[in-house]
């Protein structure tokens, strides 16, 4: 027989002063099963929480019920008064008679029948509360990181400087990402790869990380703490343990007019490339669609003027299984493409621009790669048409972002400022140029970034022309761009040299394949989402999973860097601890009543539930049934109210407490 | 007007399952054959199990076999999948529950050597087993049936079913008729329905759906449905049976069948079959599929009915 | 502030199911606003309207619940991921089986209520109670709980003639 504890709290006179608490206690106290009630006036005091600890020591109570506010307020405060006293905390239910009825009535006498009623109602629960186990699952501590771009490379030397390891994973032949394509970087004018080599490096000689590049993540199994992560390694088509880095391959390599991707298709390069020269690692891959070897059979050049034997035609892909406690995602963006429109996408393109039809119509990104010293034209601004320098240019924001009709509403947030910049690197090129920037606003928050995009308008010259382009063409030599100042209310007409894109940031192409197999959600647009927008922003709703950088949402660079910090310092704060413990809300199978239909898999949204087989002691296989990972459940119940002979219950939720407290209204 | 409906492939059709029968059980590609054998009252059919080649003549397939097989395969006789392939005669309506067990993990396909019967329709249950079979005599469900032969059956006899007469859909026509009703009108419909149950459960034992080891309703820790043979207990008992069946039953009757006390409990299941027709446009037991209409959602899902 | 109290002679019983992360933090939202709502309402946490099983709220019917509403996160919020998705497909079945049985809908009540809409679930609550005051009392579940102690009633003059004999 239980020997239940009810404590009735006036809440100073929150409560008292519309519920006659002493009539409470006084009702509540001949349920069967109540052996002690009383009412007190704070119940969350210290003295509050003596009496009730002394209460469970000297009457011997088996279950405690508060009757006070909301459990969303102080239900973890008396658990762990009660676990203090010896009991099991989840032997202790609150009564809302706050929130849910004193607040909530002004008839005293109402007031007090349905409080009554309440507290009743959770004594039956409590009856059937069963003692719970906190759960510990263990912890592998190394991480994962997938993506090599700044995002991922600082959450990877911040997480391996802290002593753990991580296994960094990148789709390309070098880790760099967009970061390393840049030429200066905003509001202080820097050169991205000065800053952005280093830290390259300081990956590639990390005795703690392991670096898998031209590799992508091909399966995902497994729950915080303990990842089962398989790696699936292209074939490089060079030995990486034996390659040094030397380049004759390349140097000797016949085939040589492929366009450069890094480069933006303005650079040529061969078939056995480093996408750039500060690559990392500087080992060379084999364009197998380029590659004369692997069309024709013919030609091995590379192989034969390789010194160490690093070239190896026959390497087949590799899948490598990476055991991890925590995943790091930074797969950052793509630029919105302007003249295709990705199929089965909402998101429409902009022909009107003619990019891709007018060769001196550029996006933000090749401008970049023609103001970079270590770019296609050496730093120097020209047309890629025929190489001359414009002398008048045109830039244009807002295309695709904030653009509805076109199908993307967001703001991509950094191009504002990368436009600024732009105006500038063409300034300090082109001293006798003018830039021309067509804008909807000028978003500018952010440490020296309104003053950064003064400094292009007062002293770069740049003139901004507040208004969207309506129309493009090609005249001659020169581009006509033809949009409307509505700050003063006239159509413009600029015959331009060139014209460069602020394009939309989108993430990446497969964000959402990737994030079907990580089990993460994703919004609309495929940028994925964190598990609450203001106070868990950079982890995901899964758990042991966290965001950084761009794949999230824009972001400049400092963004992008602290959040990546913030992810590593939520991985470090996970790894500090050997086992892993959470709230036992899990649910779990009666094995004698499953009949293995698996609608509880079915409907799981975590992928908790797995088919477990029951054999007798010769191993004969006598049914499979369902098994709930403790360390992967959510505790929503989904499963539980599927279940047809409910042979899978949630702990702390079942059956029995629900119908008890049904029955007791 | 009562019409005769042409029942005469019948007879190729038994002659046809004999034949595959002997042929698979003497080949050894199936341990068993679940059929129908002739019964002792005149014209009457049962369920069988036949093992041996031999006894492959005991087969029949009439107006008079209107028991659903499937049941063989999961509760009734359990052990018998666990022997090996396992040949099974099936009807159309029949193969629909087949397809929704291996949808739910009960059976497996390659398990399975499904002998398929071109159908014409079978005896209503209150109709004796030697009346012929006309527009009168056909049981409610051949009314509206559209699957007179099996699709994907392993063997299906070269024989065509006849061109049946259109018959009046009684289920439809029932279940307009009660949604006709106001909700007092329709209470005191089923209330008097229900009065009548006794309980036996005997719905339960004929349905191929119904294959849990332990059912909700006979729990006692908490006892979440009455048990009682009172309106009460019963009331609860067949809305939480119509329930569980939603999205899952693909109408082969046998509960109504076999209801001693003729309550319409196919018309439950019925009504749930249409309204997730229209909700969800899903219509069980034409493929497996993984997840029925109640384990799946789509975000775009009606919630009209939701403030 | 103080109103006087209209004095109703049928108070009908209301029961709640709610999940924990947006309606009963709604309906603390409610109380902490001090909103005013009729006191006629039990609510029953749950973590989320997934785990709410269609048989509790005919158990609620059956317990002498005039009135039932069951509510959860708006679309797309669900603390869970997708709970409440599979929650409305199976109450968007449920509703129209109850409906066919005789059940009148005015009785069950389904929403959305996320933990910024205290005024919401105050609306919800104050909505369907007077609703279902207007419809009186849920007899059919109490009329068959009733004739569950009786194991019929005696109408034909030759039972009772049998009854008198015993």
């Amino acid at each position: 027989m239980s020997r239940i504890g009810v404590f009735v709290c006036h809440c100073g006179e929150n409560i008292s002063r519309t519920v006659d608490v002493e009539r409470v206690a006084a009702e509540v106290g001949k349920l069967p099963g109540v052996a002690f009630s009383t009412d007190y006036k704070y119940m969350c005091s210290d003295p509050g929480q003596g009496l009730l600890k002394k209460a469970i020591r000297e009457e011997r109570l088996s279950h405690v019920v508060v009757a006070a506010c909301s459990p969303r307020m102080h239900e973890k405060t008396f658990r762990k008064a009660v676990e203090s006293a010896g009991l099991n905390p989840f032997l202790c239910e609150m009564a809302n008679i706050r929130e849910h009825c004193s607040w909530v009535h002004e008839d005293r006498d109402e007031a007090t029948v349905k409080a009554i009623e309440i507290v009743g109602m959770m004594v039956e629960r409590v009856k059937k509360n069963r003692v719970l186990p906190t759960i510990t699952v263990p912890v592998t501590k190394r991480s994962l990181v997938i993506g090599g771009g700044i995002a991922g490379i600082q959450a990877a030397l911040d997480i391996a400087d802290a002593g753990h390891e991580v296994v960094l994973v990148e789709r390309e032949p070098s880790i760099g990402g967009h970061m390393a394509q840049l030429s200066e970087t905003f509001p202080t004018l820097d050169c991205s790869q000065c800053i952005m080599t280093p830290k390259m490096v300081d990956v590639a000689n990390h005795p703690r990380i392991k670096l898998y590049t031209y590799a992508e993540i091909e399966h995902v199994e497994g729950y915080i703490g303990n990842f089962q992560v398989t790696v699936r390694r292209k074939a490089r088509s060079v030995i990486e343990e034996k390659c040094t880095g030397c380049g004759v391959c390349m140097e000797k390599c016949p085939v040589r007019k492929i366009p450069n991707t890094f480069d933006r298709d303005l650079g040529m390069r061969p078939a056995i490339y480093v996408p750039f020269p500060q690559a990392v690692p500087n080992t060379p891959v084999i364009d197998r669609e380029n590659c004369t070897k692997f069309k024709t059979g013919k030609c091995g050049v590379c192989q034969k003027v390789c010194g160490p034997g690093a070239v190896d035609y026959e390497q087949e892909d590799r899948l490598i299984v990476e055991p991890v406690g925590a995943i790091v995602v930074a797969t950052g963006f793509d630029l919105y493409s302007i003249e295709e429109k990705p199929k089965g996408s909402s998101i429409k393109g902009y022909g009107e621009f003619g990019h891709g039809r007018i060769p001196d119509v550029i996006d933000g990104m090749t401008f970049e790669r023609l103001a970079s010293a270590s770019g296609p034209t050496g730093g120097k601004i020209m047309r890629p048409s025929d190489g001359r320098e414009p002398k008048q240019i045109v830039f244009i924001q807002c295309v695709g972002s904030r653009a509805r009709e076109k199908g993307i509403s967001y703001c991509s947030k950094i191009c504002c400022m990368y436009t600024a910049k732009h105006t500038m690197l063409y300034h300090h090129k082109v001293h006798d140029g003018q830039a021309y920037v067509f804008f909807m606003d000028a978003r500018t928050p952010g440490k020296s970034y309104d003053e950064f995009w003064r400094r292009s308008i007062e002293e770069e010259e740049a003139v901004y022309i507040r208004g969207m382009v309506s129309r493009l063409y090609q005249k001659g030599d020169k581009i006509v761009v033809m949009g409307s100042d509505i700050s003063v209310g006239v159509q413009v007409e600029i015959e331009a040299d060139m014209v460069v894109l602020a394009t939309a940031v989108q993430p990446r192409k497969g964000a959402d394949t990737l994030a079907q197999k990580l089990g993460i959600s994703y919004d609309k647009y495929h940028f994925y989402s964190e598990a609450h927008a203001k106070l868990r922003p950079v982890e995901c709703a899964t758990a042991g999973i966290y965001l950084a950088g761009a794949c999230q949402g824009p972001k400049d660079i400092p963004d992008t860097v602290s959040q990546a910090s913030a992810a590593a310092a939520k991985v470090m704060t996970l790894f500090a601890r050997d086992q892993l413990e959470r709230e036992p809300i899990v649910a779990r199978v009666r094995e004698t009543g499953c009949v293995g239909c698996f609608y509880c898999k079915k409907v799981c949204p975590y992928g908790a539930v797995e088919e477990k087989e029951i054999r007798d002691r010769q191993g004969n296989l006598v049914k499979v049934v369902a098994y709930v990972n403790p360390g992967v459940c959510g505790g929503c119940g989904t499963c539980q109210a599927t279940c047809p002979s409910k042979s899978v219950e949630l702990d702390g939720y079942t059956d029995e407490q629900i119908v008890a407290m049904i029955e007791s209204l | 007007m009562t019409q005769l409906i042409d029942t005469s492939i019948y007879t190729a059709v038994t002659e046809a399952i004999q034949g595959e029968a002997r042929r698979i059980l003497s080949e050894g590609s199936v341990s068993a054959v679940v059929g129908y054998a002739a019964a002792r009252r005149k014209g009457s059919a049962q369920p069988v199990v036949i093992t041996q080649a031999d006894d492959s003549g005991k087969l029949i397939f009439s107006a008079a076999c209107v028991n659903n097989l499937a049941v063989y395969l999961t509760k009734a006789k359990k052990d018998i999948p666990k022997n090996g392939k396992i040949g099974i005669v099936v009807k159309g309506c029949d193969l629909k529950a087949l397809v929704g067990l291996m949808g739910e993990s009960q059976l497996k396909r390659e398990e399975l050597y499904l002998i398929g019967v071109p159908c014409a329709g079978v005896l209503a249950s209150t109709i004796l087993p030697d009346t012929a079979l006309t527009s009168g005599t056909i049981a409610s469900k051949c009314r509206e049936c559209g699957e007179r032969l099996p699709q994907g059956c392993d063997y299906t006899p070269t024989v065509t079913p006849p061109i049946t007469p259109v018959l009046e859909k009684k289920y439809a026509a029932e279940i307009a008729r009660l949604e006709a009703m106001t909700p007092a009108e329709r209470w005191a419909y089923w209330k008097e329905q229900f009065k009548k149950c006794i309980k036996c459960y005997a719905c339960r034992q004929v349905c191929p759906f119904c294959f849990c080891e332990q059912c909700l309703c006979d729990r006692n820790k908490p006892q979440m449905v009455e048990t009682t043979p009172r309106p009460a207990g019963n009331f609860a008992w067949h809305i939480v049976r119509a329930m569980h069946l939603a999205g899952r039953c693909a109408g082969c009757a046998e509960c109504e069948r076999v209801c001693p006390m003729d309550i319409p409990l196919n018309l439950l299941n019925r009504k749930m079959a249409k309204e997730l027709k229209e909700l969800y446009n899903h219509e069980a037991g034409f493929e497996v599929r993984e997840k029925g209409p109640l384990a799946m959602y789509d975000e775009k899902d009606d919630q009209s009915f939701i403030k | 502030m103080h109103t006087e109290k209209e004095k109703h002679t049928f108070e009908p019983k209301i029961i709640a199911f709610v999940c924990t992360w947006c309606t009963y933090a709604g309906a603390d939202l409610a109380g902490t606003s001090r909103m005013q709502y009729p006191a006629n309402v039990r609510v029953l946490k749950f973590p989320c309207t997934g785990r709410i099983d269609p048989v509790f709220i005919l158990k609620a019917f059956q317990q002498g619940a005039d009135g039932v509403l069951v509510s959860g996160c708006h679309p797309g919020d669900c603390h869970y991921i997708a709970g409440n998705f599979h929650a409305r497909r199976r109450f968007a079945a449920f509703r129209k089986l109850l409906e066919f049985v005789g059940v009148d809908l005015g009785r069950l009540q389904f929403s959305w209520v996320s933990a910024a809409e205290g005024g919401k679930w105050v609306e919800m609550v104050t909505g369907l109670t007077e609703q279902v005051r207007g419809m009186g009392p849920m007899q059919e579940f109490k009329e068959l709980a009733l004739e569950e102690q009786w194991s019929g009633s005696i109408d034909t003059p030759e039972l009772q003639e049998a009854y008198d004999q015993i």
